[in-house]
């Protein structure tokens, strides 16, 4: 029943798809209108019943469905068994799907109100993505199996015919119990995939921008509102990922460089650069040609990011299970590249049209240089991530290349990221007065010099902290000063009050002061990562009941072990209590969650602090004693609120996007 | 305050106080930790590129644990990672060396650089056209296209070449015994290894090979075979310390075993003692060889003292050696 629903709205989406796709080209050809809405329309409704017909599944413990016989069980309790929707591989493409109908629909929304060539052409490649997508979920990756054959908790043999005798096991083995242990996993891979998914709109604009031959910003200007959805959202679904790591692996980080977390960072890196040369196109006519290379680029590292997770390439927790999607989606990657640039090849008429700098100390030069790092920096995520895989399928040469690989080279680039984010709010458009840049900057640096001068001398002598605390007041010193100079330049000419001025600026050019809000959240994640990785301490104890410990300033006492068994779970773990200058701070209890089988999952315990987290990871546990790996993390909330800030600049931006196209006067605070 | 003065004391404070932070920064001491630091550059091998020193497995702790016993030894950061990564199967190096098949990777980044700055100064050259897109269609630029696509093809070619000359040498640290058409040792039978080092008698990396055969000649009691190879090891040029190390201890001790030739054993352990003197091994063995050889159960009482001072021995070692002092400080005759 389910199975024949839900196949149903797959076959909808798919050929809504078409229908997209065929109307789309056809309306772009003749430039004519068509009926796109119907499409759109049968596309969204399609996805809509799918991921319902998965959600009824799950909360009626429907294990006819394969899907749910191999990952779902009675135990899962709410929320895991809605996220069980997207837990494993089939799944979460149903996700995908669902955004990506999400986003076309949005995109229809923008054609309606102003139908033309741009829009339909845009909305076609739209549909060629979506085919891409529900066509995979129809024959390699088919999530709504009927399980013809059932084995003792999980299904034996499946088949894609919605109609097949179902034959269903009891119960299921429930989702991987790592994405059981905490309630981030839940909202972090929908976060994920808005991200993901919302590139493939500037994505479509581009494409459809060359093909029509186009020049001129206006794509970007179509694109610009999903183009910040997206990257708000995957902002927001790395830095969770970062948190889940954090929480739920008890190694005590957050960032590994793990071939996983390098795919959402990719996409992350080339989109902002992106954000930044799209305004340079906007307001001077330049880097045409390049911001198709980025959309194009960022759209690829999205499926390539999609590949290496989903295909079992690589192991890792986030890898699930090797199937055909993967040479499937390869291939949609190697075509998307082919077209797009065998596009931008043909269409050089449109993308060279391009002024000469006028001056390096300029806003856009500053944003060139940005974008030179960014790309830089997504570059070496990509070479080092695919180098081992690369080489060891060509040569067979087991390389390894991790953490000590990428800090190497990401610390220095991203420390020169954030002196480039200092200066560049200082330098107006165009080829201003180096005197300008100067005045702007002087303050803002001399005090950073000598704030960086009092960390090293009363608080740490470690480098990549000082450099941090040095440059991140660099950062917010600037954008302060440069809010209190246009404030007072509109009081100075009336009586009007300094926080009515400053109300006046922000509102002036709010997409501005956005950006400079996520630009100070990039402030608070590079400290919070400076002290948190730079300061922290560490150290393994084996402890038995009674047991006292000294450490970090902590007084640890170990209570005693103990058990804790529910419907689904059962816990055993080492009860601490936490003293500090002889004050009780709290109980930690780092602990193993044992799903079932014999596999515990080691669940950390954190106690946070505003100056720091301590972190304490059960290694070892029998009646006598308890192992246990203690951690203090400095700082670390910054990295959490720092995340936040980030994405709450992007959308706040977005908002002023809409407010301000009325009043499309060509004004920046930064102009003089 | 004049313009001028502020400029002035601007510079002024921007200068001074940058150099004094950069002077109290780099004269920081430094912290560094060689166990933290071996532990975070070798994948552990049954993890998911988990490092040993970041993995509760329980592999990554046994390695980590000959890591602080090799480093409390006194071996060098070099003998110690040979030594994992010979020894273990799927452990490799997460810092990859700027050499061999890794060159390349280090390179990249360099020669992305160079050809961002590249294109920037061309397009400022050559306003208009702002990257060397192929400009098919447009006469005046064929010259140029020209010229664009030879530069193209001529870095595509580079670096299709200097990748081919350094994949040719795909040596890590530890590849050794793969250049020698030998990936997995342990697959390998006696017979052929035999043939390899024959094969390759002055091979400068044969010594990992040679070493793996004596052991397992001597594990199976058959000191005959192991011997010639224990001594080749032992009087290398190019043995590691570590491999210096191991096959004396074994010469010493299958002279003592098995012809009970004392002072040719105690002779290979004094060696073997110069090189590593800290090692716990050497150190026992010749212990047992003072006290059972020499009848010295004094001397052999001061060896295993020694060595029971380090705090970096696992249990059990320490319990067979403090069992072994007792006796010999009791003046018993060795069991």
């Amino acid at each position: 029943m389910l199975a024949t629903l839900g196949s149903a709205g797959l076959i909808v989406s798919a050929l809504g798809a078409v229908l997209l796709v065929t109307r789309g080209v056809s309306a772009t050809r003749s430039d004519t209108r068509r009926d796109l809405r119907g499409p759109a329309r049968l596309l969204l409704a399609g996805s809509i019943v799918a991921m319902g017909a998965m959600q009824i599944g799950l909360a009626t413990d429907d294990f006819s469905l394969a899907y749910l016989a191999n990952h779902h069980s009675t135990a899962t309790p709410f929320p895991f068994d809605v996220a069980t929707a997207w837990a494993a591989l089939e799944g979460s493409i149903v996700l995908w799907g669902l955004v990506l109908a999400g986003f076309t629909w949005f995109a229809y929304r923008r054609y309606e109100r102003s139908p033309d060539r741009l829009g339909s052409a845009a909305l076609a490649v739209l549909g060629v993505v979506n085919l891409f997508f529900f066509g995979l979920m129809l024959t390699v990756a088919n999530p709504f199996e009927v399980c013809v054959q059932a084995g003792a908790s999980s299904c034996l043999e499946s088949s894609p015919w919605p109609f097949a005798t179902a034959d269903a096991p009891v119960n299921g083995p429930g989702p991987n119990p790592l994405l059981q242990n905490n309630i981030m996993m839940a909202i972090h891979p929908p976060m994920l995939y808005l991200g993901y998914v919302g590139l493939t709109v500037p994505f479509a604009y581009a494409f459809a921008a060359l093909a029509i031959s186009m020049p001129g910003p206006e794509w970007l200007r179509r694109s610009h509102r999903s183009t910040l959805v997206a990257w708000s959202f995957l902002t927001l679904g790395i830095v969770l990922g970062g948190w889940w790591a954090y929480e739920v692996l008890s190694w005590g980080g957050y960032w590994a460089w793990d071939p996983v977390e390098n795919a959402s960072l990719m996409p992350w890196l080339v989109a902002t650069a992106f954000l930044h040369s799209g305004l340079v196109q906007q307001r001077r006519n330049m880097l045409q040609a390049w911001n198709f290379v980025l959309v194009i680029s960022a759209f690829s590292l999205t499926i390539l990011g999609t590949f290496l997770t989903r295909s079992g390439t690589i192991n890792s927790v986030h890898s699930f299970t090797q199937s055909a999607i993967g040479p499937a989606l390869l291939g949609f990657l190697v075509l998307v590249l082919v077209a797009s640039f065998t596009l931008f090849a043909t269409r050089a008429h449109v993308v060279s049209t391009s002024p000469r700098i006028d001056s390096f100390l300029s806003r856009e030069g500053s944003f060139l240089a940005n974008n030179l790092l960014l790309t830089i920096y997504a570059f070496i995520v990509l070479v080092g991530t695919t180098y081992p895989l690369i080489l060891e399928a060509f040569t067979g040469t087991q390389v390894g290349v991790g953490e000590p690989f990428f800090n190497r080279l990401a610390v220095p680039l991203s420390f020169l990221l954030l002196l480039v984010m200092g200066f560049g709010p200082a330098t107006p458009w165009g080829n201003p007065d180096p005197s300008l840049v100067w005045r702007r900057v002087r303050t803002p640096a001399v005090v950073a010099v000598l704030l960086g001068l009092v960390t090293a001398l009363a608080l740490t002598r470690n480098g990549w902290v000082v450099l941090a605390v040095t440059l991140g007041a660099l950062v917010v010193g600037v954008i302060a000063g440069l809010a209190v100079e246009q404030a007072r330049r509109r009081t100075r000419k009336d009586s009007r009050s300094f926080g009515r001025g400053l109300q006046e600026v922000i509102a002036a050019d709010t997409a501005f002061w956005a950006g400079q809000v996520s630009h100070i959240g990039v402030v608070l994640i590079a400290v919070g990562i400076a002290f948190a990785a730079n300061l922290g301490t560490h150290t393994e104890v084996e402890m038995e009941p009674g047991d006292t410990v000294f450490f970090a300033g902590f007084e640890l006492t170990y209570e005693s072990p103990f058990q804790e068994v529910t419907q689904h779970k059962t816990t055993r773990g080492a009860r601490l209590t936490v003293l500090r200058d002889g004050r009780f701070v709290g109980i930690i209890e780092p602990s193993a969650n044992f799903f079932g089988g014999n596999t515990g999952v080691s669940t950390p315990d954190v106690i946070s602090h505003p100056r720091g987290d301590l972190y304490a990871s059960l290694i070892d546990l029998d009646s006598e004693s308890a192992d246990i790996a203690f951690d203090t993390s400095p700082l670390i909330w910054l990295l959490w609120l720092g995340g936040g800030v980030v994405a709450a600049g992007g959308f706040w931006s977005m908002r002023a996007r809409k407010s301000e196209r009325t009043e499309a006067s060509e004004r920046t605070t930064a102009d003089v | 305050m004049s313009e001028r003065v502020r400029n002035l004391l601007s510079v002024a404070v921007l200068i001074v106080g940058g150099l004094v932070i950069a002077v109290v920064v780099l004269t920081a001491p430094s912290d560094a930790d060689r166990v933290e630091h071996l532990g975070q550059i070798i994948k552990c091998p049954v993890c998911q590129g988990e490092s040993i020193g970041d993995s509760p497995a329980d592999m990554a702790r046994d390695m980590m644990g000959l890591v602080e016993q090799r480093v409390a030894e006194g071996f060098s950061d070099e003998a110690i990672i040979d030594e994992l990564l010979s020894s273990y199967t799927g452990a490799v190096l997460l810092d990859p060396p700027a050499s061999g098949a890794t060159l390349l990777l280090w390179l990249l980044p360099g020669m992305a650089l160079l050809s961002g700055a590249g294109v920037i100064w061309w397009w400022q050259r050559n306003p208009g056209e702002e990257i060397a897109v192929p400009t098919a269609g447009q006469a005046r630029s064929g010259g140029r296209m020209l010229v664009g696509g030879l530069i193209l093809a001529g870095s595509l070619g580079l670096i299709v070449v200097v990748a081919g000359f350094f994949l040719q040498d795909r040596a890590g640290p530890n590849s050794g015994v793969a250049n020698l058409g030998v990936e997995n040792l342990d697959e390998v039978s006696n017979e052929t290894m035999e043939a390899v080092i024959a094969a390759n008698i002055n091979h400068p990396q044969i010594n990992g090979m040679r070493l793996a055969l004596a052991e397992r000649y001597y594990l199976a009691g058959d000191y005959q075979a192991a011997f010639p190879h224990y001594l080749s090891v032992a009087e290398s040029a190019n043995a590691t310390d570590l491999e210096s190390v191991s096959a004396l201890v074994r010469l010493g001790w299958m002279a003592w075993d098995g012809n009970q030739a004392t002072e040719a054993a105690l002779g290979m352990f004094d060696q073997a003692l110069e090189i590593a003197p800290e090692s716990t091994t050497a150190l026992y063995l010749k212990g047992q060889v003072l006290w059972c050889g020499s009848s010295d159960p004094e001397a052999a009482t001061e060896l295993f003292s020694e060595i029971l001072e380090s705090d970096e021995l696992p249990d059990d070692t320490r319990r067979l050696i403090e069992a072994d002092l007792a006796a010999a400080s009791q003046g018993l005759a060795c069991a």
